[in-house]
């Protein structure tokens, strides 16, 4: 479909003759209902206005309430009001002309050179032109007599929201009114208003439109009792004070009474277009809530714009808390069954699938049909009553809509959705209880996790997005990365150490419990190669890659070598088969994504029978250390420090050699950071190396399932330099430059500036608490800044993204088919399948 | 300027001929204005004495690749 190209919009504001035009009824009567319950005539709920109770009709259409499109009233203000939105336009415009003939107060040289420097063409977008009158209003102020009159111009004083003032006399708005009117045309046109649209006499409302009753509703409480509307009550306000000047003013009551109620019409005028106008107390509720009025229903986060345009509820989705469940494929998700039940998808009835749809009608439990929708569009609910007559009735052409089954194409959502990843296609199953499930291998592009975590489910309702989903957006597509295409689906954790344990040098397990993992991974035969009855663990693992696959890789573990579907040599780690590894990369090259899918659900239920089986435990006692490595630690900290010692004895005695480009300060103290550097690296190795495989710990952070070995370092030896933001080390503190009073000062030794010697097993010292406590505040709070920060640039990139697409012809280009990039990325590499694939055709 | 003073990453530009342009236009089902732009004042253009409304070829080459990009010579 092509969409009409529009050639302009036009704002301008409405006409007293306009409001005629528009209005169906005067409103008379500053009251809703009689005590019948009946809408007055003339009242604000006037039958004229449309209606909203079922079964009354309109007295103008002549239709009931479902149909009614509502029409607008209006009250006439017997003294008139200044719009209050429009004031500094009314008050650009007087202090632009002359109070005595109402000319623009620029001589004729002056005019002359404005309509010169307006050139049509230069004008050439909006922003300009609005930036031109902007100055030219400003050019206008100036100007202490009248360049034609020669009156002297009086000093015109302005205050929020409605007030104009020359001394002590306050302006009515009927003389703004007339004072406006009076300028001409030509000298309106200057100021950039054109009266024929808009013109400026306007702002100043003698008649008010009433909006229908539609707009505002009444709703009817459980006690009888009606309640209306916050606009009708701001109504029903300014038509009783309109009612009482009126009443004043034909009983010739004081100028002053006239004009104090005059000015109160004003206010709740002015509250009625926006009840946060700067300059009045906003008007209240009963209960003491302000009043949302026309201005407060548009703005803001929850207003109209925001909340009911750019964001819209949708039918055809879920919402529940998520579980794991390792059975459940990582391209599926487990819903349950009262969800399928209420959820559903049409069945586009041909003269081919026409059995299965009625077979589908006759069934009254589910799977069954929940609407019918008939050749001419009507939708009809199918209950026990009319099944029978619906299952002679349907044929080909008909859509039937059909609860949710397995294997059907859904949207999962989590907010916040942050990337493309965060809403990925799953294949529907079915399943018993009450919450999502999905595989725990795909939590991580969600960012989920299962301590009360709900999801959106969402359901493509034609077979083009089906369609769409299915090869766009199936989990499967989204294993590798658009950032860098390193795998970001893969196991975690437990399946980690299950892989890594499994695969270990001398890992042999007996017939039966191969057979059992293999048989939870859904194998059913025994590896080829067998010792003495048992299998190696490594072959256990092979009988899960593609029979032919070639793979090597080295790891920081040891090199791994695969041949021919089997791992000759090396242990599975989170290198090889978590987050980010190459073999993931190499079996979708070779064998495809449902090849990779089912391989990353096979091994990750193998991996978590084998972990289930064989048992990790972590325990105090992992960090706990022998006399031996107590002695090493010692020694690390002492050698360290007795460098850093003479580091600065150097310094003071100028015989340390700066580096280039520093000097002597900050070369000592780059040096004295660089050697607890490498204290740290020090105290990391030596801890691993006294270690042995026993220590469940440290089998963990080389297996990479948790746990790495700073985390080690810091529980067994010592915490090391606690960082500030700066990178440096802490020092800021008491003018006698130290950072407590327990420290000496201008001392610049490693515990004074930070570095924490014992380990959270031993505990800290007091100093040594707070040094560390300045650390975790610091990353703390950085951390909560970055969020921020970085959600906030992300909103303002997608935003101008947004619509942006590559074309055919691998140039990006936007909706008016400008070109953006002519070749995507100067390159036309997609990044999700960058490490493997050359380019994406 | 010769083209001695051009330093070696910036690409070779090439005015197009009026009937050229039109074939790489069609050809991407492109208006001229949907172009990139550059300024007739830009030093490249100004070399080729390029006027506004014409077109530009630029040859780039960017990570390894070598391809064209077309750019519509504006008034600054």
């Amino acid at each position: 479909m092509q969409a009409e190209a529009i050639n302009y919009i036009r704002f301008g504001i409405l006409s007293p003759d306009d409001i005629k035009k528009l209005s169906v009824a005067k409103l008379t009567v500053p009251d809703t209902y009689n005590e019948d319950g009946y809408p007055i005539d003339g009242g604000l709920l006037d039958q004229r206005l449309g209606v909203i109770d079922p079964g009354l009709v309109c007295k103008t259409c002549g239709a009931r309430a479902k149909t009614c499109p509502g029409h607008f009233g209006h009250i006439e203000l017997v003294r008139p009001v200044i719009h209050s939105e429009f004031s500094k336009v009314l008050y650009a415009i007087l202090k632009a002309t002359c109070f005595e003939c109402h000319r623009i107060l620029l001589d004729p040289k002056q005019v002359q050179a404005l309509t010169e420097s307006e050139n049509p063409e230069a004008v050439a977008d909006a922003d300009e032109e609005h930036a031109q009158r902007k100055s030219k209003r400003a050019q206008v102020k100036s100007g202490k007599r009248c360049p034609y009159c020669k009156a002297v111009q009086p000093k015109l004083k302005f205050s929020q929201p409605t007030y104009f003032n020359i001394g002590d006399r306050r302006l009515k708005p009927d003389e703004i009114r007339d004072m406006v009117a009076k300028v001409s045309r030509d000298d309106l046109a200057l100021l950039g208003i054109d009266p024929s649209i808009s013109d400026p006499s306007w702002l100043v409302l003698s008649s008010l439109l009433v909006p229908p009753v539609n707009v505002r509703p009444s709703i009817t409480l459980e006690s009888g009792e009606r309640s209306e509307d916050d606009l009708t009550h701001k109504l029903v306000d300014i038509m009783r004070i309109n009612q009482r000047l009126e009443q004043n003013i034909n009983a010739g009551a004081p100028q002053i009474i006239i004009d104090d109620l005059w000015e109160l019409l004003q206010y709740h005028v002015t509250a009625y277009f926006n009840n946060e106008t700067s300059g009045i107390p906003p008007a209240r509720h009963r209960s003491g809530r302000a009043l949302k009025t026309l201005a407060q229903r548009l703005k803001g986060k929850e207003g109209r714009f925001r909340y009911n345009l750019s964001g819209k509820r949708v039918n055809y989705s879920a919402r529940t808390v998520i579980s794991v469940d390792p059975y459940v494929d990582i391209n599926e998700v487990g819903v349950p069954l009262a969800i399928a039940e209420k959820l559903t998808v049409p069945f586009y009835v041909t003269q081919w699938n026409i059995e299965k749809a009625k077979e589908f009608l006759t069934s009254a439990t589910y799977p069954t049909i929940i609407n019918i929708i008939s050749h001419d569009g009507k939708r009809k609910r199918v209950i026990d009553g009319n099944r029978e007559e619906l299952i002679k009735e349907v044929a080909p052409g008909y859509i039937i809509e059909r609860q949710l089954m397995d294997g059907d194409i859904v949207l999962f959502n989590r907010q916040p959705t942050l990337h493309r990843i965060s809403i990925m296609a799953h294949k529907v199953k079915v399943l018993p209880g009450r919450t999502f499930r999905i595989n725990y291998c795909t939590t991580s592009p969600y960012n989920a996790d299962f301590d009360g975590d709900e999801m959106n489910l969402h359901v493509p309702q034609t077979l083009e997005a089906q369609a769409e989903a299915r090869l766009l957006m199936d989990v499967q597509f989204q294993i590798f990365s658009p950032r860098d295409g390193g795998a970001i689906i893969a196991n975690s954790e437990d399946g980690i150490m299950g892989m890594y344990a499994l695969t270990k040098d001398g890992m042999h397990l007996t017939k039966d419990e191969a057979s059992y993992l293999l048989g939870i991974a859904g194998i059913y035969e025994m590896p080829e190669h067998s010792k003495n009855g048992t299998y190696s663990g490594k072959d256990i693992f092979s009988m899960l890659l593609p029979k032919d696959i070639n793979f090597e890789i080295k790891t920081s573990y040891g090199p791994i070598k695969i041949k021919n579907g089997r791992l000759m040599e090396g242990v599975i780690t989170k290198e090889a088969y978590g987050k980010g590894n190459l073999l993931f990369e190499r079996i979708v090259t070779d064998y495809g994504f449902d090849r990779l899918r089912e391989f990353i659900f096979s091994s990750s239920k193998l991996a978590d029978a084998y972990a289930t089986l064989s048992g990790v435990t972590v325990g105090v006692k992992e960090y706990a250390i022998d006399n031996e490595l107590e002695q090493k630690r010692v020694k690390i900290i002492h050698e360290t420090f007795a460098k850093v010692t003479e580091f600065i004895e150097q310094y003071k005695s100028k015989k340390l050699e700066p580096f280039i480009g520093y000097t002597l300060r900050e070369s000592l103290e780059r040096m004295i950071i660089a050697e607890l550097n490498i204290a740290r690296n020090n105290a990391g190795e030596t801890l691993v190396k006294h270690e042995s495989s026993n220590n469940s710990a440290v089998e963990m952070a080389r297996s990479g399932s948790r746990g790495n070995v700073l985390n080690l370092e810091q529980m067994s030896m010592f915490l090391g330099q606690q960082a500030t933001l700066s990178g440096g080390r802490i020092k800021r503190g008491y003018y006698t430059n130290r950072v407590l009073p327990h420290i000496p000062p201008n001392d610049i030794a490693p515990v004074s500036r930070g570095f924490v010697t014992t380990s959270f097993y031993s505990g800290m010292h007091p100093v040594e608490l707070f040094m560390h406590a300045v650390g975790s505040r610091g990353s703390e709070v950085y951390k909560a800044l970055l969020t921020g920060r970085s959600g906030y640039l992300y909103r303002r990139l997608s935003n101008a993204l947004q619509d942006y697409y590559v074309r055919k012809d691998l140039s990006v280009r936007d909706v008016n088919n400008n070109i953006i990039q002519t070749i995507y990325g100067g390159d036309a590499m997609n990044p999700m399948r960058s490490r493997f694939a050359k380019e994406v055709k | 300027m010769s083209d001695k003073d051009d330093n070696d990453i910036v690409p070779q530009h090439a005015l197009m001929q009026a009937k050229d342009a039109k074939e790489v236009l069609s050809e991407m089902h492109l208006r001229p204005e949907n172009l990139p732009k550059i300024f007739s004042t830009d030093p490249q253009a100004a070399k080729l004495g390029a006027k506004p409304g014409d077109i530009i070829k630029i040859k780039r080459h960017d990570y390894g690749n070598t391809y064209d990009i077309y750019r519509l010579v504006t008034e600054e």
